[in-house]
């Protein structure tokens, strides 16, 4: 089909306002938040599942891709139309549908934010926990292609486990429900293989999730290290210990130093290492295991825990954790997060070799993460502008990952593998393993349009 | 503006925009609009892709740069701080060289050009209002020589809804027995719509003007009751004299005991407007204004100082694009519903026309009002 005819076509189903093809528009759909970059025949912005229905029938009939997209804040490629095809943008699909109680249900369309639909619940003693760092922005649609984590999941859980099932347009356009409200399902439990497929099986048109209540109570501390072994130490101990705290966060000192001078959160310059641990739920019993926190914190020659007193302290503690991002940023134009998680018990050494690598190839990294999934987010910051630091930096992340995988990690925590992350496949799959995922994307997609190009590698690079 | 001017002034800036997307859900175009290409990120994107050559001007890049309000929301977001505002306005100097922008620009330019104000009116015409403040005798209100100079400003000066705002604020200056003077005939607009129009070059002459007459009144300050005013003085002109936004002289008469308030009963909320609180850094002072007076309960909107949500009368999109301003305007009149306040205040002539016409046209009974306006009526 000719553009010009795709375009026409769209236009029929969409309207003239919601189809977007200028040269402009093209540019500005190409990206995501990560450093990958393409180019679509097109963008859609359609409002009801039969559109993203018809959408879907017109490309498989003619063998266009689709990409979902929602706020593009992904950060491996996961949106970027690497081979053309049709980007949807779900923004305008953005109702919440339901929310059942009694059953502690909501459904949403794809293009609510995840921070709106927790505001609205919280308003009602009710939580939806995944908390990516991104939730103000990013879309549940997103979350769920993503199987998007953030600090809380260490209690909680990532996305896929809170949700119960979707509405779902298939490869040739046919609308089905997967998953519901009961907690059990009869058949193949589809849900958990499309949550965090990063749309290359299909795309969710409505999304059921669990809902529970709101804790009761809140604790946050921020324990200070001298050494940043003693920090990864404490982390393990405490999950050995038997507690699971609410988050259980790191950050290294040259992400601290860069939050004191941006964002102000009280945290000593000299310090090595911070971790900000926080315990939810209900306010018995929680005094008791704070102490016992403190304790392990001692044995691990911890410097000073402070305890939050009141909600502007811990709102205080937690600018410093989620400034932390952006205060790094500053001082360097652009930087890439490596998303490679460990056993939290190989955390010290793992931190000690991603140094190593900063200094290999001179590039500054801080390292600010999800310490008790053992989920690191190194940041290494340059110049995208700067072809040679930007090849020195793509070798940087390669070897980041390639040291997770070989201390029996992996390498994506919650940002997903997208076009970024492709090469790095084999560090933890073998090419059985892979290929069974070709023949599972194949059953899903048989013409190839569901986002192509992505998660799985295309045989002759797997096997180069 | 040309390509490489741009560059040099633009390019480090907007290369530090990681597309990390914080900047979406504070931007209230993308937030009534959803595409890209309203967003401050794809506003960015579309500054550099032009700098490396990726893309060329065209009419749908010049309707994306000029359907941005102008508000910052987006820097306040936004991690690295990237000053998008400052870049989309940088954008509209090189489409107005390319001439691609919104004609009615032309006429604007031409009015500030030929008569000095964005009305078209007659300039003398600026002391209309004049005849409203019959409690201050003739003369009081223009002197040859005072202390305080109050400029009015082109809204407040032509626009009927606005006009109460100077009466008010000339009879607290008066009750309160401050030396001030006002401009009349001999104000010129300070130019702020042309920087919005991506045509500030035509600024120095009213500038030179504006400046000539503080001098010769010999005034050791200036109060201004419109916030863009006030921001384009303070950021622009930089004259050797004060500089105050009107909410700032309240404050300081009312802790000074030159302005006293009785109570008055209402549910207020605050709404801050860009070119006050996100863009010149007054947060507080109005807010202290709407505490001295007794009985009045103030109930913040959740998006508040630094995250205000622009009202949608920013960056000449009123002008350009109404229809896009009106669909703003209606997201803040919701904002403003959900804080349960009777009374939305503001100090803003613009904020004030803008929230109060929606209001109207969407039939709801909340009352607008600006601070001079609340006060005076705390004063009887």
């Amino acid at each position: 089909m000719e553009r010009t005819e795709l375009i026409a076509s769209l236009k029929e189903i969409l309207g003239e306002e919601n189809v977007l093809a200028s040269e402009m528009d093209l540019t500005l759909y190409g990206y995501d938040a990560s450093l990958e970059k393409g180019r679509p025949d097109a963008v859609v912005l359609p409002g009801s599942t039969e559109e993203v229905s018809r959408i879907v029938g017109l490309a498989y009939r003619e063998k266009i891709p689709v990409i979902a997209r929602g706020s593009g804040t992904n950060l491996s490629g996961g949106t970027v139309p690497v081979r053309g095809g049709i980007v949807v943008h779900l923004s305008r699909m953005n109702r919440v549908l339901e929310i059942d109680i009694p059953n502690r249900t909501v459904t949403v369309e794809p293009g609510v934010l995840t921070l709106d639909l927790q505001n609205l619940l919280l308003k009602k003693g009710l939580q939806y926990a995944p908390d990516p760092a991104s939730q103000k922005v990013s879309t549940l649609g997103g979350n769920f292609g993503e199987n998007s984590g953030g600090p809380h999941c260490l209690k909680y859980g990532v996305t896929t486990n809170h949700v119960l099932g979707a509405e779902v347009v298939i490869y040739d356009g046919t609308v089905v429900w997967i998953g519901g409200k009961c907690p059990d399902h009869a058949g193949y439990d589809i849900t958990g293989l499309l949550v965090g497929s990063e749309g290359t099986l299909g795309m969710a048109t409505k999304i059921m999730l669990r809902i529970i209540p709101a804790p009761e109570a809140v604790k946050t501390m921020l324990a200070i290290y001298d050494s940043i072994e003693d920090a990864g130490n404490t982390v393990s101990a405490i999950i050995a210990e038997g507690i699971v705290p609410a988050t259980l966060e790191m950050m290294d000192n040259l992400v601290i130093k860069a939050v004191e001078e941006s964002v102000h959160a009280g945290y000593p310059m000299d310090a090595a290492a911070v971790l900000i641990i926080e315990l939810d739920g209900m306010a018995d019993g929680m005094e008791r295991q704070a102490e016992k926190i403190f304790d392990i914190c001692k044995r691990h020659r911890v410097r000073e825990v402070r305890l939050a007193k009141s909600d502007a302290e811990r709102a205080e503690l937690w600018a410093g954790r989620k400034g932390a991002f952006g205060a790094v940023a500053r001082l360097r134009p652009s930087y890439l997060v490596c998303d490679g998680t460990v056993p939290r018990t190989k955390l010290p050494e793992v931190l000690g070799k991603v140094i190593q690598v900063g200094k290999k190839y001179e590039l500054p990294i801080g390292n600010v993460f999800h310490a008790g999934d053992g989920n690191l987010h190194p940041l290494i910051l340059f110049d995208e502008r700067n072809r040679e630091e930007l090849s020195r930096v793509h070798k940087a992340a390669t070897e980041i990952l390639k040291i997770c995988a070989d201390v029996g990690g992996t390498i994506s925590g919650e940002h997903g593998i997208g076009t970024e992350k492709l090469k790095e496949m084999s560090f933890i799959f073998s090419e059985s393993d892979i290929d069974f995922m070709r023949d599972l994307k194949n059953a899903f997609d048989p013409v190839d349009i569901w986002n192509p190009g992505k998660v799985v590698p295309a045989r002759q690079a797997a096997t180069a | 503006m040309n390509i490489t001017q741009l560059k040099k002034l633009s390019y480090d800036e907007v290369a530090k925009c990681n597309k990390c997307g914080f900047c979406l859900p504070n931007c209230p175009v993308y937030l009534v609009d959803g595409k890209e290409s309203s967003a401050p990120r794809g506003r960015n994107a579309i500054t550099r892709a032009v700098i490396e050559g990726r893309l060329e001007w065209s009419p749908e890049i010049e309707k994306a740069i000029f359907s941005c309000l102008g508000c910052g929301a987006c820097t306040a977001a936004c991690f690295p701080k990237v000053k998008t505002k400052d870049l989309v306005f940088r954008d509209r100097e090189c489409l107005v060289n390319e001439g691609l922008y919104p004609r009615i620009a032309d006429r604007v330019a031409r009015f500030l050009e030929e008569q000095h104000n964005i009305s078209n009116d007659e300039n003398e015409e600026r002391a209309e209002w004049q005849e409203m403040a019959k409690e201050i005798p003739q003369g009081a209100l223009n002197k040859d020589r005072a202390d305080v100079i109050f400029f009015v400003g082109c809204v407040a000066s032509f626009f009927p809804m606005a006009q109460k705002i100077p009466v008010n604020m000339s009879k607290i200056m008066f009750r309160a027995g401050v030396d001030f003077t006002v401009l009349g005939g001999e104000e010129w607009c300070c130019g702020f719509p042309l920087i919005g129009a991506g045509m500030s070059e035509r600024i120095k002459t009213l500038m030179e003007h504006n400046l000539e007459k503080v001098k010769s009144v010999g005034a050791k300050s200036i109060v201004f009751t419109c916030p863009s005013c006030y921001h384009t003085w303070k950021h622009l002109y930089q004259p050797d004299v004060k500089l105050f936004h009107a909410s700032q002289m309240l404050n300081e008469l009312i802790k000074e005991g030159r302005v006293k308030l009785k109570e008055k009963k209402v549910r207020a909320t605050y709404h801050d407007p860009c070119d006050l609180g996100r863009n010149s850094g007054v947060f507080e002072e109005p807010r202290q204004v709407l505490k001295a007076i007794p009985g009045l309960t103030l109930v913040e909107l959740a998006s508040n100082r630094q995250l205000s949500t622009c009202c949608g009368g920013g960056g000449n999109v009123e002008m350009v694009n109404p229809e896009l301003s009106a669909k703003v305007a209606s997201m803040k009149l919701e904002q403003i519903a959900q804080t349960g306040a009777d009374m939305v205040v503001s100090s803003c002539q613009q904020c004030l026309r803008t929230i109060a016409t929606r209001a109207k046209r969407q039939k709801t009974d909340l009352v607008v009002k600006d601070l001079t306006e609340l006060v005076v009526e705390a004063m009887e």
